[in-house]
């Protein structure tokens, strides 16, 4: 559907290079990145709002690189909307179908049903001046959604709605996907990725780094980099060693992770999971985990319970849920046991 | 309103001060006009005739230069090119020239030998001592003010919205009168309005390309230097009322649209 071949863009000192990205009909792709990393100039060039330095964007099996804006049939939500402040809700919506030349008859009824889609019919004659977040967002994806896009792009999308809307919106999100529409949603947060993508490219310095379903991307990350986004919190430098048919990763703090068999680099970082460790008031059953005693340094409550940091001679931080908070019952300063099993080391190679 | 201390004070006498070296003269001149001298400059057919010489040419200067002066403006608010500082320097450049100097250089360019008025002759059309001469005068002396003034509306404007415009299916010209324009409104008709104002007000340029017809400015200075201050008080009078109430007017007309709220561009992400 989306096809971006070997896209590369100079913009003062940053540059975006080398970007290639395959976008499948009816996909949620969505690209994660920080703040600078190159993701909304990437919209604007597929949108055609610039022109790349070298590389191809074909949409639907065409080449539109040197295609007009108006031509392209992209639709593009801004990250602040972009309303226009001398028109009302309705002129917002109607302003593509001016541009298209409808009669006054078609516009009424356009604008009409995707109003009343999207829940504004009410705010229809309003100003957009004293618009909620969230009514800005719908106003500005009824005008994109009016135009009948074949790609819609969505930049930072969330970045100006209360939490309390959030869940709401991807609910239209992901609806707007079921019905056909291509997504390509642009993030800086991690968790849109996980809820709405069917598949995440992570962008960084202007390049792509990784690429995949949420789960392979969050599971498994390339670098450092992904892994923060994903996260992830244990990071450990470490020498891999091979000791008897057994892969071992040595700490600078001399802690040692056994590892399932694979390759593995001399040295690196290995990368643990907050929610793949698990916390116990006793040494737990010997088995094929790795097995640390610890002291809890600290306790903060966290989105899905609370987040518990251990030092087992390397500090630890583990994912814990409130049931399972009120089992154990530790404190700050308890002697604890943490574990986790060999295969949820993720090793990373070099100084990544 | 001001808190009792000496800085507040000072500040407060000083902003007097100078708000009365405005004031006082022109109501001293208000003062010394009877208004029996007033009503005959009223009747006075060549007053009348000036000032409404001096206000038609002025707007018809700044109406048709505004043409030009406003896709300036959103150029330099928009775009970047090779030399733009010195095109804005060019642009401010009538403000420091002395306006009789000024007034040299566009008799130049308009009479017989200039390049101007030997396109205006072969047309069997005389631009020195014309209102045309006149206009051009006054609009270049003043351009800069709405050139200046539009150009910072433009800047204003976030460049999103005429993206968005753009990715909704507009054409370029519609982006920008349907956007840019009503969006750069208030920074157009604030520039209008001075230009107008200024060339209206402009003697120094024009009475060197127009003694006649005599636009308010050269009347008032040929009553006073030919009959002396006690005639061209009124004449004086009467034009800064017309003045003051036609800026009025056009301020009050052009910018009681609805305030509209910009929010500044979204930072580079």
């Amino acid at each position: 559907m989306l096809r971006l071949n070997n896209i590369s863009k100079r913009l003062g000192e940053f540059s975006l290079s080398g970007i290639s990205i395959r976008i499948s009909a009816g996909e949620y792709y969505v690209l994660l990145g920080r703040s600078g990393s190159g993701k909304t100039q990437l919209l604007e060039l597929i949108a055609g709002l610039n022109d790349p330095d070298s590389g191809e964007i074909w949409i639907d099996n065409e080449n539109v690189t040197a295609k007009k804006i108006q031509e392209r049939n992209v639709g593009l939500v801004f990250q602040d909307y972009a309303i226009f402040p001398n028109m009302t809700v309705f002129g917002n919506i109607a302003y593509s179908l001016h541009c298209r030349k409808y009669s006054k008859t078609i516009i009424n009824r356009e604008v009409k049903r995707i109003a009343e889609e999207l829940n504004i019919t009410h705010l229809l004659n309003r100003f957009t001046y004293n618009l909620s977040g969230g009514e800005l967002q719908r106003v500005a994806l009824a005008r994109t959604l009016i135009t009948s896009p074949k790609l819609l792009l969505l930049d930072e999308p969330m970045a100006s709605v209360d939490a309390s809307l959030k869940d709401d919106i991807k609910r239209t999100f992901r609806q707007l996907n079921k019905k056909g529409l291509t997504i390509v949603h642009v993030t800086h947060d991690f968790r849109e990725a996980v809820s709405l993508a069917s598949r995440v490219g992570v962008i960084h310095n202007g390049r792509i780094i990784q690429e995949g379903s949420p789960e392979g991307v969050f599971r498994r990350p390339v670098n450092k980099f992904v892994a923060r986004y994903a996260g992830i919190r244990n990071f450990f430098r470490v020498s891999f060693s091979n000791d008897k048919d057994t892969w071992k990763a040595r700490c600078d703090g001399n802690l040692v992770f056994r590892l399932p068999e694979d390759r593995y680099p001399a040295k690196g970082l290995l990368i643990v999971r907050s929610d793949a460790i698990k916390i116990h008031n006793s040494e737990p059953d010997p088995g094929n985990d790795n097995r640390y005693k610890g002291i809890v340094k600290e306790i903060t409550p966290s989105e899905n319970g609370m987040e518990v940091i251990v030092d087992a001679g390397e500090l630890f931080y583990v994912d814990v849920s409130s049931d399972e908070f009120k089992m154990l019952n530790i404190r700050e300063m308890s002697d604890v046991w943490i574990s986790f099993a060999p295969e949820s080391g993720i090793a990373l190679q070099g100084n990544v | 309103m001001v808190r009792n201390n000496p800085f507040n004070w000072i500040f407060l006498i000083l902003s007097s001060l100078v708000l009365l070296f405005i004031l006082a003269p022109l109501a001293g001149m208000f003062l010394d006009t009877t208004s029996v001298e007033f009503m005959e400059t009223v009747k006075d057919r060549d007053v009348q005739e000036s000032i409404w010489l001096t206000l038609w040419v002025s707007f018809a200067a700044t109406f048709l230069f505004a043409l030009g002066a406003i896709p300036l403006a959103w150029l330099l608010a928009r775009k970047q090119f090779p030399f733009k500082n010195i095109v804005q320097g060019i642009i401010d450049l009538p403000v420091v020239l002395p306006h009789t100097a000024a007034g040299i250089a566009i008799l130049g360019f308009i009479s017989r030998d200039g390049a101007l008025g030997k396109a205006a002759d072969t047309l069997g059309l005389t631009l020195i001592n014309n209102p045309a001469g006149i206009a051009l005068a006054m609009a270049f002396v003043s351009i800069p003010f709405l050139i200046n003034s539009a150009r910072d509306g433009f800047a204003a404007v976030p460049e999103r919205l005429e993206k968005a415009a753009l990715t909704l299916g507009a054409s370029r010209s519609r982006v920008f009168f349907t956007i840019s324009m009503p969006l750069a409104w208030r920074s157009i008709v604030t520039g209008f309005i001075m230009m107008f104002a200024r060339g209206m007000s402009e003697f120094g340029a024009v009475v060197i390309v127009a003694y006649h017809p005599m636009i308010a400015p050269v009347l008032i200075y040929e009553r006073f230097s030919s009959f002396g201050l006690k005639s061209a008080r009124p004449a004086s009078v009467l034009f800064i009322i017309v003045a003051l109430a036609v800026f009025i007017l056009l301020r009050f007309i052009s910018l009681r649209k609805k305030e509209t709220y910009l929010t500044p561009d979204a930072q580079a992400q």
